[in-house]
């Protein structure tokens, strides 16, 4: 007990001083260096490094020469080509697609955050084959991939010879529901609402997961204090577990909105670029998103500051 | 004789009656029916979306079981009417599955590790090694999470080039090993959260035995951290089983070592050409390959063979993975 008390002052006891050539305190300073130098390295070279030239570049046209690039100054060029010009061969646009992506992440964000936490409550309450319905609910998080996306949709060609032929899916549930003899527009609600329920499946699987740590962290003799006075599990679910899950509905928006932009047609409007060398224009389109992501995450900070959501709950 | 049972029969009545109608039953009646109610109500709900998420992937795997003659027959909806695994077969011989099943899971494995490792020492040092100026370097691991990597890309391309290691899967290990893999900055977030969630207590006991603060972390936190390693295990293994975006950028999938995510986006981007040039257009008729809808259901089926072995892996982790998140919150 003494030993704590000591150490918590951050002083040394003179004997531990004789038997450690180290106090304690270095040892973990130098510790943390020793944890932290794999990801330090990461950070310089393959992270800050590579930030700071991509700025660079975004300012030039890059020409790739044998064996050097051939680099000149081209000022915002690069920027106002990818606001003004951009077009690719989807005639879809760089701009358009940045549009899109903001406003829909706008509108998806508070239904994933709701919904998300929606499923963690439920998945957190006791009932039987809990841990089965657990386990399918974090199949989407598994089976998220891009590739299995480009083959599920046929790949563009197979796409367009279907198109073409006037076929669309193989297994269209539009095309069965029609058949069973439901109208139109109940179809076309139904399969709408299917299609974006899988997509927010998709999306919500880790921010579930976030969400139901969260709650699984709240301490357990607040529920107990609840139930002893009479609360429902209604209120319970507004006056404990709401306001101490709150701290990480930043966390979870932050994954949430990085993560829409990485899986957006922009960033994949930007791979293209790449691929296709136009290096300096790629870079300038990286920094542009990078742009929106930043203004988007600064007003949504000011938003929650504003709206108190954040930090913990008991301390303030 | 009769009045007698009448009065029994009326004592009895009125006595049910009184207890059925007594506040108490009466409020734990209520309470049984509301929480049936609510029961029924989210079992209804939570099943109807498992079967949202289940549908498609049921659907597919019968999908692939046809023979493929019977690919527009209009009879066959669910099961189908001539099984086979010639569909199977052909999608194999176009992904150059086994070749390509090993290296994927060589190369998941590896990262996986490498991750676990770069991740939770990173972690480690943010939440129980504090120094000057940690949480600064905090904000840094932050940046990583938001930047996206098509801005980095160019530059780490041109830097693998000059050491290089393009085309090697050495550059997929470089970028995990040093923290700069696929979101490792949401790993080093989560186990930062997990190791500030454990007491203090164990590092302090650990110290007073004299333990170093290496040994603290590797024999006293470390398997405590079980929940966090197998939730950033499994997203590592998963997620680099699923990358095109890497794999590409650095051209590691090649004819010597070829990989399922670029050999299913390259088979589906050309798939005549691929069934025609492995051969495998030989194993069905030329009417049945001539139709688009059978190139489209041998693209589904190659995208389904990628994810079995997903699926069949998380089949055995998924105990482990629910209870980890059971235990303990990763949110501390």
């Amino acid at each position: 007990m003494n030993l704590l008390k000591i150490k918590k002052d951050g002083q040394e006891p003179q004997q531990e001083k004789k038997k450690m050539t180290i106090s304690y305190k270095n040892q973990k300073r130098i510790w943390a260096a020793i944890f932290l130098a794999p990801w330090l390295a990461g950070f310089f070279f393959l992270f800050l490094f590579p930030l700071i030239q991509s700025f660079i570049y975004s300012f030039y046209e890059l020409t790739p020469v044998s064996g050097a690039i051939n680099q000149t100054f081209v000022g915002f060029q690069n920027y106002i080509y990818a606001i003004n010009e951009h077009v690719t061969t989807s005639s879809s646009s760089f701009k358009v697609e940045l549009l899109n992506t903001t406003a829909d992440s706008l509108i998806n964000l508070p239904v994933l955050l709701i919904f998300s936490l929606f499923i963690a409550v439920l998945l957190n309450m006791k009932f039987r084959g809990r841990a089965a319905i657990r386990a399918i609910f974090f199949i989407p998080v598994i089976l998220n991939s891009a590739a299995v996306a480009t083959a599920l949709g046929g790949g563009d060609v197979i796409t367009q010879i279907l198109e073409q032929s006037g076929i669309d899916r193989i297994f269209d549930l539009e095309f069965y529901l029609i058949q069973t003899g439901l109208t139109p527009i109940i179809v076309t609600f139904i399969v709408g609402l299917i299609g974006r329920i899988y997509d927010i499946l998709a999306l919500a699987g880790v921010p579930i997961l976030l969400f139901l740590a969260s709650i699984q962290s709240v301490p357990k003799h607040l529920y107990e204090a609840a139930k002893i006075e009479g609360a429902t599990s209604y209120e319970m679910f507004w006056l404990i577990t709401l306001p101490n899950v709150s701290p990480h509905i930043v966390t979870v928006t932050v994954y949430a909105l990085v993560d829409t932009f990485l899986t957006s047609p922009v960033s994949g409007i930007i791979s293209d670029e790449l691929k296709r060398q136009a290096w300096g224009l790629s870079s300038a389109m990286a920094w542009i998103y990078v742009g929106t992501i930043i203004v988007m995450l600064g007003s949504l900070a000011v938003l929650a500051k504003g709206l108190k959501i954040g930090g913990s709950h008991y301390e303030n | 004789m009769k009045t007698n049972i009448y009065d029994a029969v009326k004592k009895s009545v009125t006595g049910y009656i009184d207890k059925v109608t007594e506040p108490r039953v009466v409020f734990k009646r209520q309470r049984q029916i509301k929480a049936f109610i609510g029961g029924l109500i989210r079992y209804i709900f939570l099943i109807g979306l498992c079967f949202v998420i289940l549908f498609p992937t049921i659907q597919q795997i019968l999908m692939a079981l046809r023979a493929p003659g019977d690919v527009n027959n209009p009879a066959v909806i669910w099961i189908p009417e001539n099984w086979s695994i010639q569909n199977i077969k052909i999608s194999m011989i176009v992904l150059d599955y086994w070749r390509a099943l090993v290296n994927t899971f060589r190369l998941s494995v590896i990262v996986m590790v490498l991750q676990l490792a770069s991740t939770a020492l990173a972690g480690y040092a943010f939440s129980r090694l504090k120094f000057k100026g940690s949480n600064i370097l905090f904000i840094l691991v932050i940046l990583t999470i938001i930047i996206p990597p098509q801005a980095l890309s160019l530059s780490q391309y041109l830097y693998f080039r000059d050491l290089r290691l393009i085309g090697k899967e050495s550059s997929i290990y470089m970028m995990s090993g040093l923290g700069m893999g696929i979101r490792s900055g949401i790993f080093i977030y989560i186990f930062r959260q997990f190791f500030r969630g454990l007491p203090k207590e164990l590092e302090e006991s650990a110290m007073i035995d004299g333990a170093s603060v290496f040994r603290t972390f590797w024999n006293v936190m470390l398997p405590n951290a079980r929940g966090a390693m197998v939730t950033v295990g499994l997203f590592a293994f998963v997620w680099q089983w699923n990358d095109a975006y890497f794999v590409k950028i650095f051209e590691v999938s090649t004819e010597q070592f070829p990989l399922l995510t670029m050999e299913l986006i390259n088979a589906v981007t050309g798939l005549k050409a691929a069934l025609l040039y492995t051969g495998a257009i030989n194993l069905v008729g030329q009417d049945v390959w001539e139709n688009p809808l059978y190139l489209a259901l041998i693209s589904n089926v190659s995208a389904l063979l990628m994810m079995l072995p997903l699926l069949f892996m998380y089949l055995f982790v998924q105990k482990g993975f629910v209870e980890s998140i059971e235990r303990t919150g990763i949110v501390g």
